[in-house]
């Protein structure tokens, strides 16, 4: 549901992308603090390179865990783009792709995942015009805050009550429909079409792409686990 | 990490022989709605995931693909490099 250029009314493009700069400066500010370390002055005068850098608090530098963090960004990263190409039939001559969102925030915690999916969103406008450039924001918003980040409470939330597997799968389905019910109120606000019209039809067909994403979710997630050796929950 | 980059590779490249090549949900409704002619068409270096200079349809789609997910790896692959470096 990559929201195109002309669709939104640019007030409404632009204050999303204010928004959605907030959110990624917030996510970008929780990952650094969690792959780095901050290490004493003295330390680093005593493996010689202090010398530059005798500012109070010693500096931050990148952690052994820290690094290993960004590349496992890295690789959901390039599962979550990859999957988005695979368009599966849904009804009627529609398609419906993955989001992604639950997968990268269940496999990496909500911040890096929030990250995650809006660095697809990015490289896949920039480079392949899905997605407009200037409805980034929108589409991070609705994709990479709703769709990843608040879902990722929701899983969380979900988890205290059921197995994992299910809390997976609610959160999975209902990220595409705050993501859906989100893009057609954005398009409503800005005139293009009525909201009695695309609400309804955005959240019936996205009732049952959600289905798919709750089922992809699950298999991608069961199979990333396989492939990587079991990482804890972080931020 | 080579399984996973394996996997994603594997179905950037397959997914121009199996993926549905109807319009997604979004794009549907768009064209069921009459809005469709509003939206503005993107250029970009790989518009709509093919390469321009090379006719093969799903060879394009499959090579832009594989260069997606690279281009995806590589930024955060090099992010890491570079405030490793740093510190």
């Amino acid at each position: 549901m990559h929201i195109p250029d002309g669709f939104l009314d640019p007030k409404v493009s632009m204050g999303l992308m204010g928004a959605a700069a907030t959110v990624l400066g917030f996510s970008f500010a929780k990952v650094r603090s969690a792959v780095t370390a901050v290490v004493p002055q003295q330390a680093l005068a005593l493996a010689g390179k202090g010398a530059g850098t005798l500012v109070s608090g010693g500096r931050r530098v990148l952690t052994k865990f820290g690094e290993q963090k960004i590349y496992l960004m890295g690789m959901v990263a390039s599962l979550v783009f990859a999957a988005q190409m695979f368009n599966f039939p849904i009804n009627q001559g529609t398609s419906g792709h993955l989001l992604g969102g639950v997968l990268a925030v269940v496999l990496l915690g909500p911040f890096a995942g929030t990250i995650v999916i809006a660095a697809v969103l990015a490289v896949q406008s920039l480079f392949f015009a899905d997605g407009g450039l200037l409805a980034l924001g929108a589409n991070i918003i609705n994709m990479s805050f709703l769709g990843a980040l608040v879902s990722y409470y929701v899983y969380a939330g979900l988890k205290n009550y059921l197995p994992e597997w299910a809390g997976i799968a609610i959160a999975a389905w209902l990220s595409v429909l705050m993501a859906a019910f989100a893009c057609a109120i954005e398009i409503g606000i800005s005139g293009t079409i009525a909201f009695e019209a695309i609400l309804p039809a955005m959240l019936k067909i996205h009732a049952l792409i959600g289905i798919a994403e709750a089922l992809l979710t699950l298999v991608l997630i069961n199979a990333f686990r396989k492939m990587v050796p079991a990482q804890e929950d972080n931020p | 990490m080579r399984k996973v980059l394996f996997l994603s590779i594997l179905t950037a490249a397959l997914a121009a022989f199996f993926a549905s090549s109807h319009p997604d949900g979004l794009e549907k409704i768009a064209e069921q709605l009459g809005f469709m002619q509003k939206g503005l068409a993107g250029h970009s270096l790989m518009t709509d995931y093919t390469i321009p200079f090379i006719s093969h349809p799903a060879l394009s789609t499959t090579l832009a693909g594989i260069c997606g997910v690279i281009i995806i790896f590589t930024l955060f692959w090099g992010f890491a490099k570079l405030i490793k470096k740093e510190s």
